[in-house]
């Protein structure tokens, strides 16, 4: 029904001699410079960043970001195995995407305000919510941070984290006493040495360091308190609209199908016979998916069959199917008690 | 009978150690004390070693699950994770071809390290033979195999052909501008002085850095060339002004009194300076140069900080997955085992290289 009165408006637009500026979308010169590349330059990471960019025994990559960026090559490019995963570093990733080292960097990067101006570049929708957190010894019979009181603080020498970490205890009256680390291994060490009583850091780095402390897996709480919020989205170079339109799109694309139940598994089936006209459109079954991003109409469904929809991806690589077993909280679709949702598909 | 012959000759040798250690360790009371102490805790810290690293090691991959109740080293992840560490993202199926070009650089710079292949022509042929090796075996393109783009070169490979390039590299350019700055011509000795010490006086990060990341935005793509041998070439200038200064310091040991001797004796410049100066100013800067060329041999880390996975920043990835996070100091102890190898291979050849040419002072 609605697909036909989609037709008919295409219809009308049509003799009416608008349909020019309502279909012919402008294609995106990054996506046609992917097209002629035939490889999409991704960001990797020098080395692991626990549940995001990792490498497995045999010298592939893996991980929530990797997946991401085989997902967004699929899109454009209809094959993951085309993503080119380029090792960058955290100074390193802005530099390189605007020297074009890299199409896109998603790479656990918080979206801030210095970066979207003076940085120069352009933030997809958030497809993932992490905050700063404590984490304490266990014995210590704690769960907030209230209780800290007298207690010592190790954190990562001059992030952003120190100083939240540092105010947020101020504000509360506790005293405490914050040891600054260089490196996460050297933190790691430190905490485990019981030099600390308590160490704050990214949330899901902490369940991470939680999850691989293998000989005590249950002698260590994340304490209730959430210090802050970051949004982490994908980056893009300024200027090209349709680039940032793209990406936004295959973000969504995978939320729409967790939302209405499409996985890798049912993909072809939901396709060959799709329950309504939103999975219609989503998989390409009715035209108007790809058209109107200069790319293919079946797009999303070659996505959605190579890596899965969000949830698949996040299970995967930090929750129930990962070693790491984060709870999807705020990480959830809004459905489900979480944050994250997307745009309408029309 | 032989045994009987060397009984006396080895409880005489026994005899002169006892006096030796009597003398100089058990003098006193205190001595005595102080030499039990220090014995004593070397001999614990040596027991904790070797039980940590071989008595109650666990070897096998497959054994991961004893590591946790073992309380010895964890060698299963360098079983399991050692082809990353030595060759980073290097397709797997494709290590044999990242092995042979190990062993090509290997090669190369062992052969040219003998005092037989010490003619131009013999190491430049042996120079252009290995690096051709290598760039061809990684590559893949010219021998029919699948192409492996310099981004995925990495690991212990990736670390070797930056060290040796760096330095074969940077060696001549370093001698030329040490030349340059003592040219008679002011242009050339003041263009070269300003070079030198302008990248001198920048940090060795902020050169690379600026090879890898800035210099692709001023120059046009066509004389970008890849990533990798940007920062080669940033890196070797970096070493070549470094290493002109030693080879100054090389010159300027030499008495005025030689430079006149030749010139009396009707030789030209140019024999004077290769027959006579040059020999000396090799002799006099080869500790400092072996001692750049070991601390070069280090710094090829610092390639980590723009997205190379050198050998660290393999072994960083290597315990970078949940199974094998606990396991970081058997990955750092591997590590630092393969730069201990290197590096005290390096010295040792240098000191060699010393008592071949004190000959000369005889």
């Amino acid at each position: 029904m609605a697909t036909n009165i989609a037709k008919i408006a295409c219809a009308v637009a049509f003799a009416a001699g608008v349909a020019a500026p309502v279909t012919a979308a402008a294609k995106s010169s990054t996506v046609t410079a992917i097209e002629e590349r035939g490889t999409l330059l991704c960001s990797g990471h020098n080395g692991s960043y626990f549940g995001f960019v990792e490498v497995n025994d045999k010298n592939e990559w893996k991980g929530l970001d990797i997946d991401m960026c085989r997902a967004l090559t699929t899109a454009i490019l209809g094959d993951p195995d085309k993503a080119q995963i380029v090792p960058l570093s955290w100074a390193q990733r802005f530099p390189a995407l605007q020297s074009g080292d890299v199409d896109v960097i998603i790479k656990a990067t918080g979206w801030t305000m210095g970066r979207d101006t003076e940085v120069g570049l352009q933030f997809s929708l958030p497809y993932f919510f992490g905050g700063t957190q404590f984490m304490a010894h266990g014995d210590l019979g704690i769960t907030e941070a209230k209780e800290l009181d007298g207690g010592t603080i190790c954190v990562e020498a001059g992030t952003t984290i120190e100083r939240l970490a540092g105010n947020y205890l101020k504000t509360l009256g506790i005293e405490h006493t914050m040891v600054s680390y260089e490196k996460a291994s050297e933190l790691r060490a430190a905490y485990l040495a019981n030099r600390c009583d308590a160490f704050a850091a990214w949330g899901p780095f902490l369940a991470v360091l939680r999850a691989t402390e293998l000989e005590k897996p249950d002698a260590h709480i994340i304490l209730s308190d959430q210090l802050s919020n970051e949004p982490i989205a994908a980056a893009m170079r300024q200027g090209d609209e349709e680039f940032v339109d793209m990406v936004n799109w295959m973000i969504a694309a995978l939320l729409i199908a967790e939302e209405e139940g499409v996985t890798s598994a049912n993909v072809e089936e939901m396709a060959s016979n799709p329950p309504n006209p939103k999975i219609a459109r989503l998989l390409g079954v009715d035209p108007g998916m790809g058209e109107r991003l200069g790319i293919r109409d079946t797009w999303a469904k070659e996505m959605i069959a190579a890596t899965g929809n969000f949830g698949e991806i996040y299970d995967r690589n930090l929750g129930e199917g990962s070693p790491y077993k984060l709870e999807r909280g705020l990480n959830n679709l809004w459905s489900h008690g979480g944050v994250l949702y997307a745009p309408i598909l029309d | 009978m032989a045994l009987a012959s060397e009984l006396p000759a080895q409880s005489e040798r026994w005899t002169t150690f006892a006096n030796t250690l009597k003398k100089r360790a058990f003098r006193s009371p205190s001595d005595s004390f102080t030499s039990v102490f220090i014995f004593g805790l070397m001999l614990y810290m040596a027991w904790t070693l070797i039980d940590w690293a071989i008595l109650s090691a666990v070897w096998r991959a497959e054994d991961v699950e004893h590591c946790a109740n073992a309380g010895g080293a964890c060698w299963s992840v360098i079983a399991a994770r050692h082809r990353l560490i030595l060759f980073g993202l290097y397709p797997y199926e494709e290590h044999w071809r990242s092995t042979l070009a190990c062993l090509a650089i290997v090669a190369t710079v062992v052969l040219s390290c003998l005092p037989r292949f010490w003619s131009t022509s013999r190491l430049v042929t042996l120079w252009i033979v290995g690096f051709g090796a290598y760039v061809v075996l990684m590559d893949g393109r010219l021998i029919g195999q699948p192409v492996v783009t310099t981004d995925q070169w990495g690991g212990l490979a990736l670390t070797l052909f930056m060290f040796s390039s760096v330095v074969l590299l940077g060696m001549p350019l370093g001698l030329l501008l040490a030349l340059a700055r003592r040219s008679k011509l002011p242009v050339v000795r003041g263009a070269a002085s300003l070079l030198i010490d302008f990248i001198r006086s920048l940090p060795l990060l902020t050169t690379l850095f600026a090879a890898a990341v800035v210099i692709p935005l001023l120059l046009p793509d066509w004389l970008n060339g890849d990533k990798i041998w940007r920062v080669i070439v940033g890196f070797a200038l970096f070493f070549a002004c470094y290493q002109a200064e030693v080879f100054r310091g090389g010159f300027q040991a030499i008495p005025k009194g030689q430079f006149e001797a030749g010139k009396a004796l009707g030789l030209t410049p140019f024999q004077t300076l290769s027959r006579i100066v040059m020999p000396q100013v090799f002799r006099h800067a080869l500790p400092s140069t072996i001692n750049m060329v070991v601390v070069t041999f280090k710094e090829t880390a610092i390639v980590i900080i723009i997205g190379f996975f050198d050998v660290l920043a393999s072994a960083n990835a290597a315990f970078g997955t949940v199974e094998w996070a606990p396991y970081y100091i058997e990955v750092y102890a591997f590590v630092g085992t393969i730069y201990w190898i290197f590096i005290f291979s390096l010295s040792q050849y240098g000191e060699y290289l010393k008592a071949r040419m004190a000959v000369a002072k005889r």
